[in-house]
């Protein structure tokens, strides 16, 4: 009997393309709802996004409630609370989330409170602890790498507890995504560059991780194709629409990926210097994603040798001999980088970042060996080897 | 006449079935979790490795690893450096749960049909708690079967088998299994 297993959720409808943020008022007027209120944050409302947002739903004769824009850069629980009250109190009854990932994160935590009426939303904390659907939920990215709207996870800042409290349900999921251009269009170079890479490392992760399966690879192959042709025409034109959003496309896709085959030891170390230094997650994933998948070669060397036709197209992955292609493939990534690095200054190495001392090492290797996606990464870590990988990431 | 619709005539023989009934398996789930608790705490009283790792775990934690209806489980808790068996799990509320959806996964993992990291892979088992210090308890049973297993056993149960030299492995298994063997006729810990 084949041993062959696998589980693939994606339930989230995308509606992405030209003049996409039209169709809110029919998505909403499907799922009864009438007045949404909007979460956002600062930044997103001064560049106007919201704005835009609010015009598409109101053209159609659409009510629109509050504007909730006090999401700080890495949420936090009394964001939540906060926001969760102006659903309540002003009688709203459906979330349209406008941002990045706190903000995502951010709102599918509301929505939590929002559907029962208030209380404390830790008690939902942890895996699986929702039993019902949730409030209509339309999140609208304004970023093109975290994919959060589409994933069932959302992770808030704790400052009562001093720590991060995870969120996992199935019913945390949006209903819709909306994947619009006009979006992303203003997204300064570096944050275009960081968030594009940070989609690649979602799907080369998911591809080459221990949950990969058939559905997770094809979405994870069309999201590399689409990166490694658009990323650098748009950082040379940040006003092409369609690079906007063939990158909007593939942040969503390489989320569909990484949820249905989770990251591994790229994330583990992106996620400890982010933590530690602040380091911005999409420029950490960049920096470890050549080191990792080197490391990682001895377990998945066909898989890394397959991204090189996603990466650089069927030409070049049949002009390469089979041995060759693991070393062309990551060699492809390592010029992306290089790419980016010219034209935005995105760090190539942890020197670069400025940020990390090579002495903090250690410390970094010791602290993401607890990092829970360390259990999906192909090969198992000791100390030893994360601190080879670290150092080879550092210059 | 065929009366199956689904089967067509030349088709070939069923596969096998699921192995043992699920009443053998979850009697054999309860005997490997009671076994792998009692050898747990007795790799954590012997190893250096082990005990470091549950140094770092925080006061008052403790852990379970179950099937989904509650039974076979076994449930543990630091005690100083060390890991010790709880007898009357019901009176403590665990900080971690590793809780498999269903006996057969349990007994997929546990007959070392199937890895613990592709146990995760495959959805079969779920964590419950701080991710942190469940990768530590994760490295504790892997170094823990690492040791007390053959090699051609372990490496089936890990991702990969770690590099620990035969006599070094033989000498730590002998400790071991002579602690275990002494805390059986101690009475557990609760």
């Amino acid at each position: 009997m084949t041993d062959h297993y696998f589980e693939f959720s994606s339930p989230v409808k995308l509606v992405a393309g030209f003049r996409a943020l039209e169709h809110i008022p029919f998505e909403l007027e499907t799922r009864g709802a009438t007045r949404p209120l909007i979460v956002s944050d600062k930044g997103v409302v001064a560049a106007g996004l919201v704005e835009v947002v609010m015009a598409a739903v109101r053209a159609e004769g659409g009510n629109v409630g509050p504007v909730f824009d006090d999401v700080p850069p890495d949420s936090s629980m009394e964001a939540v609370e906060a926001g969760a009250r102006v659903y309540l109190e002003s009688g709203c009854d459906a979330i349209i989330a406008v941002g990045g990932g706190s903000v995502m994160d951010t709102a599918k935590a509301m929505n939590i409170m929002a559907t029962e009426g208030g209380g404390d939303p830790r008690r939902f904390a942890g895996y699986n602890n929702l039993t019902h659907r949730l409030k209509p939920f339309v999140a609208i990215p304004t970023t093109a790498g975290t994919g959060s709207e589409v994933t069932a996870i959302s992770v808030i800042k704790d400052r009562e507890a001093g720590s991060k409290t995870f969120f996992f349900s199935q019913f945390l999921l949006p209903d819709v995504a909306v994947l619009d251009p006009r979006m992303t269009l203003k997204l300064p170079p570096m944050i275009t560059a960081a968030t594009a890479m940070d989609a690649l490392t979602h799907a080369v992760e998911a591809y080459t991780c221990l949950g990969k399966n058939p559905l997770s690879d094809a979405y994870a192959e069309a999201a590399i194709r689409r990166i490694s042709r658009w990323m650098v025409p748009v950082l040379e034109n940040p006003q092409d629409g369609d690079g906007r959003l063939a990158l909007a496309e593939a942040a969503a896709m390489a989320g569909i990926a990484f949820s249905n085959s989770p990251v591994g030891l790229v994330h583990a170390l992106a996620h400890t210097v982010g933590a530690m230094y602040g380091i911005h997650h999409g420029a950490a994933n960049s920096i470890f994603l050549p080191a990792v998948l080197r490391f990682n070669l001895p377990r998945c060397r066909d898989q890394i040798g397959d991204l090189l036709l996603y990466l650089a197209g069927a030409d070049v992955y049949a002009g390469t001999s089979v041995d060759r292609r693991p070393e062309e493939a990551i060699g492809r990534i390592e010029e992306l980088k290089e790419k980016a690095h010219a034209l935005c200054g995105l760090p190539r190495t942890l020197a670069e970042t400025g940020k990390v001392s090579r002495d903090a090492l250690p410390e970094v290797a010791t602290r993401s060996l607890d990092d829970g996606t360390m259990v999906m990464n192909p090969r198992d870590v000791t100390y030893e080897q994360a601190l080879e990988v670290l150092e080879a990431a550092w210059d | 006449m065929n009366r199956n619709p689904h089967k067509s005539i030349g088709d070939p023989a069923p596969v096998a079935g699921p192995g043992p009934s699920y009443s053998v398996q979850r009697r054999y789930v309860a005997f490997m979790m009671w076994l792998i608790a009692r050898l747990l705490q007795a790799a954590s009283a012997v190893d250096r490795t082990i005990r470091s790792d549950v140094a770092d775990l925080p006061e008052g934690f403790s852990f379970c690893m179950r099937v989904r209806s509650g039974t076979p489980a076994l449930t543990m808790k630091k005690s100083g450096d060390g890991l010790a068996v709880v007898r009357r799990s019901s009176e403590i509320r665990p900080t971690l749960a590793f809780e498999f959806k269903h006996v057969a996964h349990a007994f997929l993992v546990l007959s070392f049909q199937e890895s613990t990291p592709r146990a995760f892979a495959n959805d079969r088992l779920s964590i419950d708690g701080e991710f942190t210090n469940a990768m530590k308890v994760l490295r504790c049973l892997n170094r823990m079967q690492a040791l007390v297993l053959p090699r051609f056993v372990a490496g089936r149960a890990l991702k990969e088998y770690p590099a620990i030299g035969l006599a070094e492995k033989l000498a730590l298994a002998a400790r071991i299994y002579g602690r275990f063997v002494i805390d059986l006729f101690r009475r557990d810990s609760s």
